[in-house]
């Protein structure tokens, strides 16, 4: 923790207004005792603030104490990535609002959209859709817009992530940003000489057989970055490729066959194939980077010139949901800087509240970034309206003679 | 009870004929699932990718489990059930176990290129070895050999010795009892462990995803993964399972046959139905 961060000083201001926040409190507990159905508070809730002592598990139990100063019961059914539902920052909330947490994990964004179509929205509560499903969920209309006045903490999460399209419909909002995470070029700097800027370096002899890249979808996106055959002013561009350009897309992507050692479809796959000497570069995640380095792996990581594709995660409520106030108590909850803290450990993604930088050790904090610095360079992934003939050509790719 | 085990099958037949409208299931009958199945170079390229490797993996799995059944059935006096016991325990080992300790010992940092290279036999590691075709017949081998040996060690160890003794009485050599009565007695064992080898590792999803490599990462079951679980073409999955499940009937229904030839009635049989009736 950094006294020079700037999010730590604007909360120590903070923290020093403590009588403010203390009427505050009194206000938000008249107000929760007041409802016979709900004990939480209704409609517009107040921001809490309270002393921070630096530790992310205590001050969550603090934080609790004051969200829910009565519980609130029932229970909330989620659908999430797994990891978004980890018992260190699950389990305080449930113990502190008596809310009982049943989490199903998603196999894929396809799983998601397919059960909440199939009328899983009227018994989820809450999702964690990536970019790509979070627009198919709200078209289809399963999922509930927001009322941001109910999740006071909501202006605290990255203004980057908050603006991001995805997550908006009819000036309406509809997603509370939570992590994200772009796809870089990840290397072995001892190896890879000098510093690439390109995706043009997978293609390069020097490193044939000696490269991984995705077994998703993903890698296909990288290919047309790399063939120019996106258009920054138009992200969506790039999930609705034309079949002509689908085509140059799988010719280049086939000709990268050869040249790799191994497709990776886990974090832990492609840090290994790192580790045991089999690669020295690929697409990969920036939690890679994070878990090599602190293994003292000498990885390096570049955003090349043609860009990337990244992935960005908000919690939706659904229009099903029956436990409101509950629901709106994680929001708030998930959009702490404690909390976030918490996922960052369990994850290793980049969390949207870039206030749980001070909670962390400068190590951790070196691998959160603000999305304002990755600018126009990353195209958050869409739902294409050719999904199943992009995965047919990514296994036509992977079967080609 | 039947149409409980039935029911599932039929939802499989029923959806392949559905139609995917802009990403959405509709219930209109179609053979276009058919038609781009084998249509499309990929599906049909799949299915006969994942048939050699399972050729491959039966015959090295009969080439390692009959001599070691027969070893076992007639040659050890003492201790049969431990070794037995000893080929079999492998089985308890999780799949992943296996399959992590294969990357270990055939990496290019691994312990068979180190040992090869400290011998001098080669300069540079190979990388052949992991993240290739040989990999996953290799880790497919070892995963199911097994299989092939008990129904085998099951028929040959059921061969009354008066059987080899009678052969012996009428002067036959040893080579000439095997051929003529050793091997036809054995080949309804030979037929259920091949087609054990054959279909499981056939439909065999992991082994490709841990160990192939750039050219052999995509078995049938990965693909019929990613139809079901990525594509959302559940359609086109169910029509892929349902040519997959065609295939294997008929192998099963083949393997009867050769059985029913093979055998002579007595307790040495082990049909291929009979186990794998439980499976």
């Amino acid at each position: 923790m950094s006294f020079a961060d700037p999010p730590f000083r604007r909360r120590f201001r903070a923290a020093s207004t403590l009588a403010l926040q203390l009427l505050a409190l009194s206000l938000l507990v008249a107000c929760g005792g007041g409802g016979a159905a709900s004990k939480a508070p209704r409609g517009a809730a107040t921001k809490i603030v309270f002393t921070r002592t630096g530790d992310a598990r205590a001050d969550a139990m603090t934080y609790l104490k004051l969200l829910c100063p009565k519980p609130i019961g029932g229970e909330l059914n989620f659908m999430v990535w797994e990891g978004y539902t980890d018992s260190a920052f699950t389990a305080p909330f449930e113990r502190a609002c008596g809310v009982k947490i049943n989490a199903t994990y998603m196999g894929s964004s396809d799983d998601l959209v397919a059960k909440l179509r199939a009328g899983g929205s009227q018994t989820i509560d809450l999702v964690s859709p990536s970019s790509d499903a979070i627009t198919e969920i709200i078209q289809a209309g399963l999922a509930a817009p927001l009322d941001t006045t109910r999740v006071p903490s909501f202006g605290d999460l990255m203004a980057g992530f908050r603006a991001l399209p995805v997550a908006r419909s009819g000036g309406k909002i509809y997603g509370q940003p939570w992590a994200f995470g772009p796809n870089p070029l990840i290397y072995d700097t001892t190896k890879v000489t000098p510093k690439p800027t390109s995706w043009a370096v997978l293609w390069d002899d020097r490193y044939k057989g000696r490269i991984s890249v995705q077994d998703d979808i993903a890698t296909l996106y990288m290919v047309a970055q790399y063939l120019g055959l996106d258009d920054p002013k138009d992200p969506a561009k790039l999930y609705n490729l034309s079949d002509a350009d689908l085509e140059k897309v799988k010719a280049k992507a086939i000709e990268l066959r050869p040249r790799v050692r191994k497709y990776w479809s886990t974090a832990g796959d492609m840090t290994q194939l790192f580790q045991s000497g089999e690669i020295s570069l690929g697409e990969g995640w920036p939690l890679m980077t994070h878990q090599l380095r602190l293994v003292k792996f000498p990885a390096g990581e570049v955003i090349p010139k043609e860009g990337t594709t990244a992935w960005a995660d908000h919690w939706v409520i659904t229009t099903g949901a029956q436990n409101l106030d509950a629901a709106y108590a994680w929001l708030e909850y998930a959009a702490q800087p404690f909390t976030q803290k918490l996922l960052a450990d369990v994850t290793g993604y980049i969390v949207a509240n870039p206030g749980a930088r001070a909670y962390m050790t400068p190590e951790q904090a070196t691998g959160q970034h603000d999305i304002a610095e990755y600018g126009a360079h990353v195209n958050f992934w869409q739902w294409g309206s050719k999904r199943d003939k992009y995965q047919e050509i990514w296994n036509t790719v992977k079967a080609a003679p | 009870m039947a149409v409980l085990l039935l029911l599932p099958y039929a939802l499989l037949l029923i959806q392949s004929f559905w139609r995917l409208r802009n990403g959405t299931l509709t219930h209109e009958l179609t053979l276009d699932n058919y038609r781009r199945l084998f249509g499309t170079r990929l599906y049909p390229a799949t299915i006969l990718y994942s048939a050699g490797v399972a050729l491959r993996v039966t015959v090295i799995s009969l080439v390692l489990a009959f001599p070691l059944a027969y070893v076992l059935a007639f040659k050890v006096r003492r201790h049969k059930t431990l070794l037995y016991m000893a080929v079999i325990i492998p089985l308890w080992v999780s799949y992943l176990v296996r399959a992590y300790a294969w990357k270990i010992i055939l990496g290019q940092q691994g312990i068979l290129n180190g040992m090869l290279m400290s011998m001098g036999i080669i300069r540079a590691p190979l990388t052949v070895l992991l993240y290739s075709t040989a990999a996953v017949v290799l880790a497919l081998t070892h995963i199911y050999t097994p299989f092939t040996l008990m129904p085998i060690y099951a028929v040959l160890d059921a061969i009354p010795a008066s059987l080899k003794e009678a052969s012996q009485d009428l002067y036959a050599s040893r080579w000439r009892t095997f051929i003529h009565v050793i091997l036809p007695l054995s080949l309804p064992g030979v037929v259920a462990g091949c087609t054990f080898a054959f279909v499981l590792s056939m439909g065999d999803f992991l082994a490709p995803q841990l160990l192939g490599g750039n050219d052999s990462a995509l078995m049938v079951s990965n693909l019929v993964w990613s139809l079901f679980g990525v594509a959302y073409n559940w359609p086109l999955g169910a029509a892929v399972s349902v040519v997959m499940l065609g295939l294997t009937l008929i192998l099963l229904w083949v393997a009867g046959k050769v059985e029913a030839r093979g055998s002579y009635g007595g307790d040495a049989r082990a049909s291929v139905v009979d186990y794998a009736a439980p499976i």
